[in-house]
């Protein structure tokens, strides 16, 4: 009897919270199919390239995060790398398994956050923006320095998750490790983003000084954002730096500005600040990125690169609120709320109006 | 003691001529920050492009200029340079940073993909060359004795040619009309449209000089000190034009050339006493910048920072 009870109860949670939800039972449905995905026969390089999504999508939903917090951040490679470079070198000195030096390395990660938190506390805005952007700079400058660190080689030869698996049998743990890394670190963020504590990032990002004025501890907030945010970007990296994708090593690639720069160029395409922004921007931009300009166009990297900026850069001035957040927004088809933009739009034109 | 005093001189003259250059580099940063509070960070893609335009100028000067004026084709090159990019730099401002003015963090990153922007371009049209680096002309040769220290010519002339565009851009803010338009924007916006300054063009004519004035400053850093110019090295100027402006503190014109000129010491004494920490030095500039916004934003003269 509890058992149907509980089947009921949760039956009743699915119908409300999901399916009566035109945007979560479109998430509900591409989930279900992300995740039979590998078994519809499809190539090892495109499963390669869905694992990058993976990875990308959770670096991405962790920045997008730290914006909803007020926080732009313009370095997140630091996390990731930080990540890879922790779980490297706890393997390289002490020898430990992959489940201990995973874990230590997040937690290496969010000591970072801590500290990087804290001395950002003073600085905001652009200026929060240029010290994260040389976070990770100095931290290749530091990895390529000491021979310690592996140089520009990095640290090889890093374990697997999964040690005694076939070849086909590895990508495919390895697709559902990141499939699960990623889902589940979305929604983790999406929960507490829509919080009564995620309300508190937003009063934050709005306007601060009205935030403190209502007996809000933003600095504690601040660092909390940090802190979550680097705990799931960590993650992504340490799984990173085990897995056949990035050759199992850390490397100073991880601290390189693509892992900066594309979480921000997903977040623009998906709509940022929204954590569900990032994820369905990460699958436009692959499939357009991947797929089309890659495959059946023939592109070369320098020209897409080239595309994409130009293609973030109009958007983020002609349309900021992004394409998944107006699909969602289409779909709910609700009153559309106060946000930001139209905050800073309305200040613009007092700015221009005098 | 002789040695000592004589490496001390060498520290006072060379980091002299290279902090005045970079504080030239600098400089346009620190007005348009001073003229519309715009951190614009596409300042080293300006920095990039402007030494690849001078060696393409340069080039096209030689070959069609007479032989007797092939004296005069550098001079023609920087000035054509330096209107060239200040025609991209304003045009630029008025097509992304200026649309979402009021939005900084929109601003930062439109204008760090900006500089993607422009080293792609780069990359894409001078493909071949880039590999192997661009190779930059030396312009003069030959070395004087300043107070007992050799200095190349060029070095020595590059830094005469800084002090000159100080002078200029101080002539031109305190004397001239539109100079004085520019110091009112910076100093009381409202006030300054009252008056009925346009300032989409004041903006637009700040964003202009910034852009001229990083191309100069790059002309002279590449073609006295032989750096080859790359379609990557935005990342190292733009880090040293920061860090020198957090230094002297944003928007002061006096605090970016102290700035500019303790950067020159300091790297000057690293660069011939320690040659060890000689690979960390791309990584110097980034950690003054963290430090200096951790520890002082406003830096050591800036006038007005909006931090809280």
């Amino acid at each position: 009897m509890p058992l149907m009870k509980y089947l009921r109860k949760t039956y009743t949670s699915f119908a409300t919270h999901i399916y009566d939800v035109p945007p979560r039972m479109f998430a509900f449905l591409s989930l279900i199919m992300l995740s039979f995905l590998p078994f519809m026969g499809i190539p090892t390089t495109t499963l390669q390239v869905l694992i990058r999504i993976n990875f990308m999508a959770t670096l991405a939903v962790s920045w997008d995060f730290l914006v909803r917090s007020g926080q732009a951040s313009l370095g997140h490679a630091l996390f990731f790398g930080m990540g890879a470079y922790g779980t490297a070198l706890l393997f390289k000195y002490f020898g430990w398994p992959t489940f201990v030096t995973i874990p230590l390395s997040v937690l290496i990660c969010v000591g970072i956050a801590v500290l990087i938190g804290f001395s950002c506390l003073r600085v905001k805005g652009p200026y929060l923006a240029i010290v994260t952007f040389a976070f990770p700079l100095v931290l290749t400058g530091i990895v390529k320095y000491f021979p310690e660190l592996g140089k520009d080689a990095g640290i090889k030869n890093l374990p697997r998750i999964f040690p005694t698996l076939t070849y086909t049998e590895r990508w495919l743990a390895e697709y559902y490790l990141t499939f699960a890394l990623m889902t589940i670190s979305a929604i983790i963020l999406y929960k507490i983003a829509y919080s009564k504590t995620g309300a508190t990032f937003v009063a934050i990002l709005d306007d601060e000084l009205a935030t403190k004025a209502c007996g809000i501890n933003v600095s504690k907030y601040r660092i909390m954002a940090f802190i979550i945010s680097g705990l799931f970007a960590g993650l992504a990296g340490a799984i990173a730096a085990h897995s056949d994708l990035f050759m199992r090593r850390a490397s100073p690639t991880f601290l390189s500005a693509e892992y900066s720069f594309v979480p921000i160029i997903v977040s623009v395409l998906g709509g940022m600040a929204t954590i569900y922004g990032p994820l369905f921007g990460t699958y436009i931009y692959t499939l357009i990125d991947s797929f089309i300009l890659k495959e059946m166009l023939k592109i070369d990297d320098w020209t897409r690169a080239l595309i994409f900026v130009t293609i973030v850069l109009i958007l983020l001035i002609k349309w900021p609120r992004g394409i998944g957040r107006t699909i969602v927004e289409k779909l709910e088809d609700l009153e559309e709320p106060r946000e930001i933009e139209e905050v800073q739009k309305e200040k613009l034109k007092k700015l221009k109006a005098g | 003691m002789n040695s000592s005093r004589s490496f001390m001189m060498d520290i006072i003259i060379l980091g002299t001529i290279s902090g005045l250059i970079y504080a030239l580099i600098a400089l346009g940063f620190s007005l348009i920050y001073g003229v519309s509070g715009v951190v614009n960070l596409t300042h080293g893609a300006f920095i990039m492009i402007g030494a690849y335009i001078f060696c393409e100028l340069n080039k096209i000067f030689l070959s069609t200029l007479p032989v007797e004026f092939s004296q005069l084709s550098p001079i023609l090159a920087i000035l054509s340079t330096a209107v060239l990019t200040a025609i991209i730099g304003s045009i630029y401002y008025r097509l992304t940073l200026h649309q979402v003015l009021g939005d900084e963090v929109a601003i930062l990153i439109i204008s760090l993909f900006g500089c993607t922007i422009f080293q792609q371009i780069i990359y894409l049209i001078f493909k071949p060359v880039w590999a192997a680096q661009y190779p930059v002309p030396t312009l003069i040769t030959g070395e004087l004795t300043l107070l007992g220290v050799r200095v190349e010519v060029d070095k020595a002339l590059a830094a005469i040619l800084s002090i000159i565009s100080f002078i200029g851009l101080w002539v031109f803010t305190s004397r001239t009309k539109v100079g004085n338009a520019l110091r009112a924007l910076s100093q009381d916006l409202e006030a300054a449209m009252l008056m009925g300054i346009d300032t989409a063009k004041m903006y637009m004519l700040a964003a202009g000089i910034a852009a001229g004035l990083a191309s100069v400053g790059s002309v002279l850093k590449i073609t006295s000190y032989a750096e080859p110019a790359s379609a990557f090295m935005w990342v190292e100027y733009m880090a040293y034009a920061f860090s020198i402006v957090i230094l002297g503190g944003l928007g002061s014109v006096k605090g970016t050339v102290i700035g500019g000129l303790v950067f020159g010491y300091v790297h000057t004494i690293v660069e011939s006493r320690f040659p060890r920490l000689g690979a960390l030095m791309p990584i110097f500039p980034f950690i003054i910048i963290i430090i200096m916004l951790i520890v002082r934003p406003k830096g050591f003269f800036g006038k007005r920072v909006e931090m809280e």
